[in-house]
């Protein structure tokens, strides 16, 4: 398996198991593949951080990617760095290596994503990243906290970083991580694991599936059942091309001759819907959303 | 068997079920406040006299004048003119066309309610009656003397407004069939009925004078008058004034075909609900039979339709006769002709509330279109944008399936406990005796148990 592929592969593993191909409306696939995790201070963190915690989240609007952190239970006005890994938070090294965008290129963004940060009075920071780049979907594993090794001292006023990589031009970070990027962090803290925050969908059963001959609902209209809260997901069958509608949430897709649609969105309007094809406005089913 | 579906063309988002539990907690509360209400002894009747008294002059004059009524009118009369215009010349859409709306939401359910709270505002509003006023001014102007008028036959009562009640519920909820189902009437139907009516009430208002024909004859302002009989508020010669609520309906029902429009205002909205439910498998027979034997779909749909509503009169006439006819076998009963007409105005409040509970938040919802697209975008031409709002939508969450609920179960509990009190009230009124008159309204309490029970039935998932 050459690498292309393999890169391929893994991102459809990737999307499949965020639900991108199964999700609904018009199918703008720029906006998902977010993954977040929670911080936990990892296996031999230094005396100290047992109540770190935090959130990270890596979202990839627009070809590029966005991270952000924010974490308390750190040590006040303390400078740290985090560097975003391919591996996962458990095993004796947490993480792994670095995640590279370019993996033949240096350890410096913007060809790998650190932060950089400062804690606050209370000993809470956060830092944000910015990168023109996307960070392929299942090759971010996880965010690592570390001690700035070469900023142990210094205490920037403010607790907030942003740091903004730039591909093409040269690396214009504000606060850039300016220490070597070399493998000598002296302690990983805190580590959080992130994962696809979208379990993956269910799959939608034939009681679910309404199938279109001739321009009508076999078995007549479905009737299904929703609460309050929930996901709606049923699938649509055709023999023929129609416009698929469902009233109240007012939401259409196409459907081709011989071709099926998903429709996933969550039960947030209680009532009765009905489901219709809008050309031949005909009803094929009705939903009912009980709070 | 032929499915049929019912289809509201205007909304797209119907009410669940009041489910079980709720259904019985209403149902339970009817019985136990009902009895309350007979024991605890009322013992005089308190609505037998309006006790109308004036406002403040000053206010009178300000809503009763001259300039606040001929702009009402003109207002009601342009409003007439847009849904007729939008009716005919915009698009079929019926959800994008001001007219159908216009006409069978925010008139026909606002009116209503405004009655109740305000009194008849539909009164200086009705663009026939405004027409009417100004054609009898031009003809006083040019042949020096008012227009002579025929004596409107008494007999006739309310007959005309209780037949045309059931005609124009029979538009909007029988007679639009597109793709063999049930919907709202197209714009166009809309606008020429709206243009028929306007021809037939102008030349009643010739035949029989402006005024008479609005108080017997004319459709709106009959139905919408009726519901105003609730209210404390009332213009009597000119003068604004208050008067005890519910008082005035006591006296409403002495004209001959008031009984029938009470009745019809009830059995209509039964039948809009009971056609999507506990009538759905019957309406499914006899279409059935009816295309078999060879009648096509829309007329069989139409006349199966037709026998079902004409069935609900039947049924709620009935039971109000049954109640009425049960009062004779207390001691010292007035005659049977006297009671049917002395005990129809304590239905005005279940009819009120059948209303409120059926089509609550269906207005609620449509009068959000009303107010922003269909008022920006009257036609529905999508390049028109009057006032801003033409991007309007309307929000299925504003109010939750629960709130409707409670609504429907609060209207028909409040309307029910009302109209048992004007029945109690009567009662004491006519037997004097009020252990008599509990007695006889064993049977009035019955009733409106029935009617209660019945309104709750076709709202709740036992209906569907």
């Amino acid at each position: 398996m050459n690498k292309q592929t393999k890169k391929a592969a893994a991102v459809l593993a990737a999307l499949a198991a965020t639900g991108v191909l199964a999700a609904c409306g018009s199918g703008s696939s720029d906006d998902n593949g977010s993954v977040s995790g929670r911080f936990e201070p990892v296996a031999d963190a230094p005396i100290g951080y047992a109540n770190v915690a935090g959130e990270a989240t890596l979202e990839r609007p627009d070809g590029g990617t966005e991270t952000a952190i924010s974490l308390t239970g750190l040590k006040p006005d303390t400078a740290y760095v985090a560097h975003l890994h391919t591996g996962g938070c458990d095993g004796t090294d947490p993480g792994g290596s670095h995640f590279k965008f370019d993996p033949t290129g240096g350890e410096e963004p913007p060809n790998e994503i650190h932060f950089a940060f400062t804690a606050n009075a209370e000993g809470e920071g956060e830092a944000t990243a910015r990168s023109d780049r996307e960070v392929p979907e299942g090759e971010a594993g996880s965010i690592v906290v570390h001690l700035d090794p070469e900023a142990m001292t210094a205490a920037p006023s403010s607790i907030e970083a942003e740091t903004v990589f730039v591909h093409e031009g040269v690396d214009h970070s504000k606060e850039g991580p300016g220490h070597g990027g070399a493998h000598e962090h002296p302690e990983k803290i805190a580590c959080a694991q992130l994962e696809a925050e979208t379990s993956e969908p269910a799959a939608i059963g034939p009681e679910n599936t309404i199938v279109i001959e001739n321009g009508e609902p076999t078995g007549g209209v479905r009737e299904m059942e929703f609460q309050a809260g929930e996901e709606i997901a049923f699938r649509v069958e055709s023999d023929i091309a129609e416009e698929i509608h469902v009233h109240g949430y007012d939401l259409s897709q196409n459907v081709a001759a011989g071709g099926d649609v998903e429709f996933r969105f969550p039960a947030d309007i209680e009532g009765i819907f009905e489901v219709e094809l809008e050309e031949l406005g005909e009803q094929i089913a009705e939903l009912r959303v009980e709070p | 068997m032929t499915w049929l579906p019912y289809a509201h063309a205007l909304v797209a988002r119907e009410d669940l079920p009041i489910p079980a539990w709720l259904f019985a907690w209403g149902a339970s509360i009817v019985l136990i406040v009902s009895f309350f209400a007979l024991s605890v002894g009322w013992r005089r009747p308190r609505f037998e006299e309006a006790r109308w008294r004036p406002l403040g002059a000053g206010l009178s004059r300000g809503i009763t004048g001259l300039p606040v009524q001929a702009l009402c009118g003109a207002i009601g009369v342009f409003l007439l003119g847009v849904a007729v215009y939008a009716g005919l010349r915009g698009t079929e859409a019926p959800d994008r066309n001001f007219a159908v709306t216009f006409v069978f939401v925010t008139a026909w359910l606002g009116f209503p309610l405004l009655s109740v709270l305000l009194g008849d505002v539909f009164r200086p509003f009705n663009p026939w009656r405004a027409i009417g006023r100004l054609a009898g001014l031009g003809f006083t102007a040019i042949a020096g003397q008012g227009p002579r008028h025929l004596a409107y036959p008494q007999r006739l009562g309310r007959w005309p407004a209780a037949i045309g009640l059931v005609a124009f519920v029979w538009l909007e909820v029988v007679y639009g069939v597109s793709g063999g189902i049930v919907a709202s009437p197209d714009p166009h139907t809309t606008g020429v009925a709206v243009l028929v009516y306007s021809v037939y009430a102008l030349a009643m208002m010739a035949l029989f004078g402006v005024e008479q024909w609005c108080r017997k004859g004319e459709i709106f302002s009959v139905y919408f008058g009726m519901f105003s009989q609730l209210g404390c508020f009332e213009v009597r010669d000119g003068r604004l004034g208050r008067r005890r609520p519910l008082a005035a309906a006591s006296s409403w029902a002495t004209v001959p075909g008031s009984i029938a429009m009470v009745i019809a205002s009830i059995a209509t909205t039964s039948f809009d609900g009971a056609s999507e439910g506990a009538f759905k498998g019957g309406i499914e027979t006899v279409f059935g039979w009816l295309t078999d034997i060879g009648f096509d779909p829309t007329l069989a749909l139409r006349t199966t339709n037709t026998i079902f509503l004409a069935l609900c009169f039947v049924g709620v006439g009935l039971v109000y006769l049954i109640g009425v006819r049960g009062m004779r076998t207390v001691h010292g009963a007035p005659p049977l002709a006297k009671l049917r007409a002395g005990f129809a105005h304590t239905l005005i409040p279940i009819a009120f509330a059948y209303l409120l509970a059926h089509y609550f938040s269906y207005f609620v919802f449509q009068e959000q279109a009303q107010f922003t697209y269909l008022l920006s975008d009257p036609l529905g031409t999508t390049t028109t944008d009057l006032f801003g709002t033409a991007s309007g939508s309307v929000d299925y969450k504003l109010i939750s399936a629960t709130d409707v609920w409670y609504v429907q179960v609060g209207a028909l509990v409040v309307g029910h406990v009302v109209g048992l009190t004007l029945a109690h009230d009567r009662a004491v009124a006519w037997w004097g005796d009020y252990r008599d008159a509990s007695r006889s309204q064993y049977w009035m309490l019955a009733v409106m148990v029935a009617f209660t029970c019945f309104g709750l039935y076709l709202l709740s998932a036992a209906n569907s």
